[in-house]
C-alpha cells in the first residue's frame, strides 16, 4: 500500500528495551489515523521519530514520496501538538501562534492576518495578548493546535492531546479537532490510549502493543473483527470464557455449545458484554450459545445496566439497556449469545 | 501559635540577633566622632565618611576591585553559560565526568587555590596584576556559573525547545528565541552573584595582590593591621549598602524576568 505519509520498518531501541519494533504504516492524504495502545507501548516514540525529534535506528519515513528520515526536525514542516502543549511561556498567545510563520520569514502583515484566522478557527479571537499561563487548559490546547496548524504543515501529529482535559471539555474538543481536521483535509496521526477518542476521531485505527502494530483497520474492523486477542480486550470490553473439547463437541462452563470446532485443544472465547442477553433458566434458546449461572450483582450505569453473572467456570458481565425488568440478585439465569458474536483466537496469541 | 512554635521563633530571633549584633556595632562606629575605636562612641559625626572620601589608597583599591569584578563577571558568563549549555544539552562522551570536573574547584578551600595560583602565576609573571587577580577570582566564579546555569538549562519546561524545532526553528534560532530568554533570570542572577563573589574575595586576592594591584578587601586588611580608627567601619557601611542594593536589584530583576517568562 502506498500513502501520503509512509513509515517503513521503523525501529528504535533504548538500551535493552525495544520501544518501537519494525513499525510500518501508510496514511492517505487527508486521512486521520489513530495510534492506539496502552501507556508505554511506543506511541510517543513513533510520533517523535516522525517529527525528527528522535533518530530511528532503522526504517524510513516518506512524505509524498520524499524520504525525510534524515531531515532535521526544523525542516520537516510537521505540526506537532505536545501532550504538555509546550507553549512558550515568555510569548503572548499571538506570538506563540505566529512563531512558525516568523521562522519562515512570512511578512509581518500576513502573520497578523493568519494568526487572526487561526485564532478564529479555534474560537479564541480576542485573546491575542494573553500569556499562556493566563489561559485555561482547554484554551492552551487550542493555542497549541492553532500554532501547529497555522504554518500549513504537511502532516499533523497529536500526542494524547485531550488527556489533560476534563471529561466534558474532552468531548467538545474531540468533535472540534475532528471537524477542523476534515475541513482542512490535513493528514493526521493521532496518538491516544483512549479507545473512545480513537473510535470517534479517526478514519482508521492502528492498535499498538509492545512496540508493534497489532492491527490496522477502520474502527468497525477493529471492534467487530479484532485480529488478535490483545486488540479484542483493549478496544471495547470482552468476557473471556474458557472452552474445552469433549468428544467432538465444545463445552463452556460445562454446557455443550452449537459451534464449529476450531481444532485447538483448549482456548478462550471472547464475547462483548452487550452482545449477550439474559433469559429465564428454563427457556430454550435453539441454536444460540448458552451458559447457566446466577445473578451475583447488578450495577446501574445510567443509560445501561451491568449484570454480573457467576457460573461454574467463573464470572461474566452482561450489559443491558436500562429501563427493562431485571432479574433479582441470586436468581438462577441463562446467558445466551449468537455464535457469530464469538471472538476466537489461537491459544497463546496474546 | 503553639508553645513549640513560639520557642523556635525565639530561638531564631536569638540567632539573628547574634549574627546582626556586630553589624549594629559597625554602623554605630561608622558615625563615631572619636579618633579611635571606642564603643559606644562618645559622640556622633560624619568625619570618617569624609576621611574615607579623601583616602587615596582605599579609593584606588576600590577602582581595582570594580575593574576586576566587572571583567570577572563578563568572562565568567562568556565561559560559563556556553559550558553549562553544552553540559546540560550536549550529547558527548565523558559528560558526567566533565560536569564533576568543572564543579571540583567549588570544593577546594580557597586557601589552597590561592597558594597554588601564587606558585603558578609567579612563573607566568601574573602576580600583582589585574589579569592575574581576575583569573584567580574566576576559579571561584566560573564553576559557580556553570553549576547554576546547568541547573537552569536542565529545568526548562519539558518539550518546549522541541516545539520550537517542529515549528521550523534551526538549533541556533531555538537557542536565541526560546532557551536563552527562558534562562535569562538565571543569567542575571549569575552576573550579580559573580560580581559580588569577586568583589568580596579576600583569601585568593591576598595571595595574588601586590603594591600595584590590591583589591579593596586586601587594602582593608592592610589598613586595620596598622591603624585602629573607625574609617574601616565607615567603609563597611558603604559596602553593606552597596551589597543590599545589588541583592534587592537581583531579587527585582529575576522576579520580573520570572514573571515575564512563566
Ligand atoms: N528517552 C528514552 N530513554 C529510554 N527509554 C525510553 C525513552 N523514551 C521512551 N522510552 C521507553 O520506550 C517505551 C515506549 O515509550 P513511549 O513511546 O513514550 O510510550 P507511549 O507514548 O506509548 O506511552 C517505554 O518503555 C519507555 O520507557
Ligand atoms: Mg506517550
Amino acid at each position: 500500500m502506498t500513502g501520503y505519509l509512509e513509515l517503513t520498518g521503523l525501529h528504535k531501541r533504548y538500551g535493552e528495551s525495544i520501544a518501537v519494533h519494525d513499525v510500518s504504516l501508510a496514511i492517505g492524504k487527508g486521512e486521520a489515523v489513530a495510534l492506539l495502545g496502552p501507556s508505554g507501548c511506543g506511541k510517543t516514540t513513533t510520533l517523535r521519530m516522525l517529527a525528527g525529534l528522535v533518530d530511528p535506528d532503522r526504517g524510513t519515513i516518506r512524505v509524498d514520496g520524499a524520504d525525510i528520515t534524515r531531515l532535521p526536525a526544523h525542516r520537516r514542516n510537521m505540526g506537532y501538538v505536545f501532550q504538555s502543549y509546550a507553549l512558550f511561556p515568555h510569548l503572548s498567545v499571538a506570538r506563540n501562534i505566529g512563531f512558525g510563520l516568523e521562522e519562515r520569514g512570512v511578512a509581518r502583515g500576513d502573520i497578523t492576518r493568519r494568526v487572526g484566522d487561526a485564532l478564529a478557527l479555534v474560537h479564541l479571537a480576542g485573546l491575542e495578548r494573553r500569556r499562556p499561563r493566563e489561559l485555561s487548559g482547554g484554551q492552551q490546547q487550542r493555542v497549541a493546535l492553532a500554532r501547529a496548524l497555522v504554518v500549513h504543515p504537511s502532516v499533523l501529529l497529536l500526542d494524547e492531546s485531550l488527556s489533560n482535559l476534563d471529561a466534558k471539555l474532552r468531548d467538545a474538543m474531540r468533535h472540534e479537532i475532528r471537524s477542523i481536521q476534515k475541513s482542512l483535509d490535513i493528514t493526521t496521526l493521532f496518538v491516544t490510549h483512549d479507545q473512545v477518542e480513537a473510535l470517534t476521531m479517526c478514519d482508521r485505527i492502528a492498535v499498538m502493543h509492545r512496540g508493534r502494530i497489532a492491527q490496522i483497520g477502520t474502527p468497525e474492523d477493529i471492534y467487530e473483527r479484532p485480529a488478535a486477542r490483545f486488540v479484542a480486550e483493549f478496544v471495547g470490553r470482552a468476557n473471556a470464557l474458557a472452552a474445552t473439547r469433549d468428544g467432538g463437541g465444545i463445552r463452556i462452563w460445562g454446557a455443550a455449545q452449537p459451534m464449529n470446532d476450531p481444532g485447538w485443544p483448549s482456548f478462550d472465547i471472547l464475547i462483548r458484554p452487550q452482545r449477550m442477553r439474559l433469559l429465564p433458566s428454563a427457556e430454550p434458546t435453539g441454536d444460540a450459545m448458552r451458559v447457566e449461572g446466577r445473578v451475583l450483582r447488578r450495577a446501574f450505569v445510567g443509560d445501561r445496566v451491568e449484570v454480573l453473572v457467576e457460573g461454574p467456570g467463573g464470572q461474566l458481565t452482561v450489559e443491558l439497556p436500562s429501563g427493562g425488568t431485571l432479574p433479582e440478585e441470586g436468581t438462577a439465569i441463562a446467558v445466551a449469545w449468537r455464535p457469530q458474536d464469538n471472538l476466537i483466537f489461537p491459544p497463546d496469541a496474546a | 501559635m503553639n508553645g513549640a512554635g513560639r520557642g523556635l521563633s525565639l530561638l531564631a530571633g536569638g540567632v539573628y540577633a547574634l549574627i546582626l549584633a556586630p553589624v549594629v556595632v559597625v554602623v554605630a562606629l561608622a558615625f563615631s566622632a572619636d579618633n579611635f575605636i571606642v564603643f559606644p562612641p562618645s559622640g556622633f559625626s560624619l568625619r570618617w565618611f569624609r576621611a574615607l572620601a579623601g583616602n587615596a589608597p582605599l579609593l584606588a583599591a576600590l577602582g581595582v576591585s570594580v575593574q576586576v569584578a566587572c571583567a570577572v563577571t563578563l568572562l565568567s558568563l562568556v565561559i560559563g553559560v556556553p559550558a553549562a549549555l553544552a553540559l546540560a544539552k550536549g550529547r558527548f562522551r565523558f559528560r558526567e565526568a566533565l560536569t564533576g570536573f568543572f564543579l571540583a574547584p567549588l570544593l577546594l578551600p580557597t586557601l589552597i587555590t590561592g597558594l597554588a595560583l601564587l606558585l603558578f602565576f609567579t612563573r607566568l609573571r601574573l602576580t600583582a596584576t589585574l589579569p592575574g587577580l581576575a583569573l584567580g577570582h574566576m576559579t571561584v566564579t566560573v564553576p559557580f556559573v556553570i553549576r547554576m546555569m546547568t541547573t537552569a538549562f536542565a529545568t526548562l519546561p519539558h518539550d518546549i525547545e522541541a516545539a520550537a524545532a517542529t515549528l521550523g526553528a534551526a538549533p541556533w534560532r531555538v537557542l536565541r528565541r526560546v532557551t536563552l530568554p527562558l534562562a535569562l533570570p538565571g543569567v542575571i542572577a549569575c552576573a550579580c552573584l559573580s560580581f559580588l563573589l569577586s568583589f568580596d574575595e579576600t583569601v585568593i586576592s591576598l595571595f595574588l595582590s601586590g603594591p600595584r594591584a590590591a583589591t579593596l578587601p586586601v587594602e582593608m586588611v592592610h589598613y586595620v593591621e596598622g591603624r585602629t580608627d573607625p574609617l574601616i567601619a565607615a567603609l563597611s557601611v558603604v559596602l553593606i549598602i552597596f551589597t543590599l542594593i545589588v541583592v534587592v536589584a537581583v531579587e527585582r530583576l529575576v522576579g520580573v524576568a520570572r514573571a515575564v517568562s512563566k
